[in-house]
């Protein structure tokens, strides 16, 4: 009698579904070269993303700058490149918090219900009566701009609706016959929340935070426009298309393609939660 | 056999006394799913706990093991071990869960958590239950899974809950259950969801179980046939009482509670003469309208002003086999059904 899980066994449990769902693989592509570009900007861009060049100001594409230049004549493909590493960033950063807190307080309150559901949806309600974007500049506002200031105020916003998803799918979870076996068998209930109804639970969770990220990037981009999130000169594609809003007429690759770059990284974060979420549901 | 000697000499394992479960209704009203109920359970005994659908029967298994959700609320006394389990902590209840006492449940299909390895719950059991290494438990596992009759035991541990059959599904529950010897399975229609021939593995399995391990057994179920093949004893459930309890071939033979009479006549049976099937008349009161009194008394036969004017209480009228009916001599001298 061996101890150990035999190999087969243990390749059997893991193995992943011969095919995988397309979109799963488009979004995983796009966010892998985004991870590279983001990872090795330098290796990629073909100018410093600050260095100035007075001789090309605001010059069209052309095979030295496929992309063009800005108003400082910085090469806009550099700029796009390099800003994908806080793009990234913020879409990480933004989310993994909430969603970590949320799903962790959505949980308990989802098991434990009674007066702690009805104040943690009061709660909610307080949280979700605001417009999102208006709340997060609020509080940018108070903060100060930047980005640390930008997750916080994210943070403290977006846990509601993790935490609201995970509360709803424990409860249905919770009336399921094999949390009754945990409790018959004498497991604490922080055990039954986390061990066994959180991984049944966290589906939702998981497919919402891909859309998040995707979220995340575009309201990092409106907080760098509008000024309160990454700071000039970083590159950021946000603070891009809001410094080539003046040269629209004239330059219109500067805003243009970092609003491209923003599209392709939405697009592949959405991507990668539908193909999540289909992933899971065939494993059901 | 030996379970009939030990009922004489031992003392019960499990002693139910005034047992009941009410649930809070919208408008105010409580409803009563166990009324007051009373039952022994002896070391080394199998008891039937015999009922319709809604009768009480799962609420009774779930109120001793105190797993009533939140509008239920349980009051009475249930003796394990010289400790009342309705006045233990909610902690101390946790290790008499699972350690002392198991349940295995109905639906063996949605007992399991399907997205852990069965190895994975049985060792937690074990890790909660037992002092056991990680090693030991690994080994403990596996021989769980062989002792329930799952073939090549150590090669299903790391498999999920999907990749099992229905009745290796419910193996792999009582070996769960089972992991740390409980002293008492409560088992709650362990094979209702089962093929017939994958239901008679089971129940034997319980019964070998049984003797194996020295537990006691409460099962509930609704199948006449699963108790008179794995029961000592049977308790009768009608509207959240017991209104018939004794050893299983005396009440089968000569039932005196009108509705024993009724649902041992409503099986077919092989062998006998071709008879009628008897049925009993009408449907099981809803919990929010339970007749005043006998609660079958509406449906019975036997029936007059006296059944409904007052409650029968559950009363001994010989060793060991006690009835809740107030025309009880004139049912016990009916024709047995069994020999009809």
């Amino acid at each position: 009698m061996t101890l150990a899980l035999p190999p087969s066994a243990r390749r059997r449990a893991f193995r992943l579904p011969r095919k995988l769902p397309a979109p799963l693989l488009g979004g995983g592509f796009i966010l892998l070269c985004g991870l590279i570009l983001a990872v090795f900007p330098s290796l990629f861009a073909p100018y410093d993303p600050l260095a100035f060049d007075y001789n090309a100001l605001m010059a069209p594409p052309s095979w030295a700058h496929p992309f063009g230049t800005d108003n400082f004549g910085r090469d806009v493909l550099s700029r796009v490149i390099h800003a994908t590493t806080i793009d990234l960033q913020m879409a990480v950063f933004a989310t993994i918090g909430p969603f970590v807190f949320g799903t962790a307080i959505g949980a308990v309150v989802g098991y434990v219900g009674g007066t702690t559901e009805a104040i943690f949806g009061r709660i909610v309600d307080a949280v979700i009566t605001f417009p999102f974007l208006v709340l997060v500049i609020a509080i940018v506002a108070v903060l100060g701009p930047g980005l640390g200031n930008m997750y916080i105020a994210v943070g403290v916003v977006d846990w509601v609706f993790y935490a609201r998803l995970i509360a709803a799918e424990v409860k249905v979870q919770k009336r399921l016959d094999y949390a009754d076996a945990g409790r018959a068998m004498g497991y604490s209930p922080a055990r039954i929340i986390f061990r066994h109804l959180l991984p049944n639970a966290i589906t939702p969770a998981m497919v919402y935070l891909m859309t998040d990220m995707a979220l995340a990037i575009l309201l990092g981009s409106s907080l760098g426009y509008l000024g309160l999130g990454a700071q000039p000169p970083a590159a950021e594609w946000g603070v891009q298309i809001a410094d080539g809003k003046n040269f629209m007429a004239t330059a219109w690759w500067m805003s243009v393609f970092p609003g491209i770059a923003i599209v392709i990284a939405g697009l592949g974060f959405s991507l990668l939660g539908d193909g999540l979420a289909e992933l899971m549901r065939t494993k059901r | 056999m030996s379970a009939a000697e030990q009922m004489v000499a031992a003392a019960p394992a499990l002693s139910v006394r005034g047992l009941s479960t009410t649930f809070a209704a919208a408008n105010g009203r409580r409803l009563t799913a166990v009324d007051n109920i009373s039952f022994d359970v002896m070391p080394g005994e199998v008891l039937g706990l015999v009922g319709e659908s809604g009768s009480g029967k799962s609420i009774t298994l779930r109120s001793i093991m105190r797993l009533i959700h939140a509008p239920g609320e349980v009051t009475g006394h249930v003796g394990w071990q010289g400790r009342d389990l309705m006045a233990l902590s909610e902690r101390e209840m946790r290790k008499v869960r699972g350690g002392e006492i198991a349940m295995i449940f109905q639906e063996p299909m949605t007992a399991l958590n399907p997205v852990l390895p069965v190895a994975v719950q049985i060792e937690e059991n074990l890790r909660a239950h037992t002092s056991l290494d990680a090693a030991g438990r690994r080994k403990r596992a596996i021989e769980l899974l062989d002792l329930v009759g799952i073939p090549a035991a150590a090669s299903r541990l790391g498999d999920y809950p999907h990749q099992f059959s229905g009745g290796m599904r419910q193996r792999v529950m009582i070996a769960i259950g089972l992991a740390s010897n409980p002293r008492l399975l409560l088992a709650d229609e362990p094979t209702t969801a089962l093929d017939v021939t994958i239901q008679d593995q089971i129940l034997k399995l319980i019964l070998e179980l049984r003797d194996e391990l020295a537990m006691s057994v409460v099962l509930v179920t609704h199948d006449l046939g699963v108790v008179a093949a794995t029961c000592d004893r049977l308790a009768v459930m009608y509207a959240g009482r017991i209104v018939e309890t004794g050893p299983v071939g005396e009440v089968f033979y000569q039932p005196h509670h009108p509705y024993t009479r009724g649902l041992l006549g409503s099986v077919p049976r092989s062998g006998a003469e071709r008879t009628m099937l008897l049925s009993i008349e009408g449907t099981p009161p809803g919990l929010a309208a339970i007749p005043p009194g006998c609660a079958f008394a509406p449906r019975c036969g036997f029936a007059d002003a006296g059944c409904t004017a007052a409650r029968p209480p559950l009363e001994d009228f010989s060793a060991g086999h006690a009835v809740a009916c107030f025309h009880h001599q004139t049912v016990g001298q009916q024709e047995a059904v069994l020999h009809g």
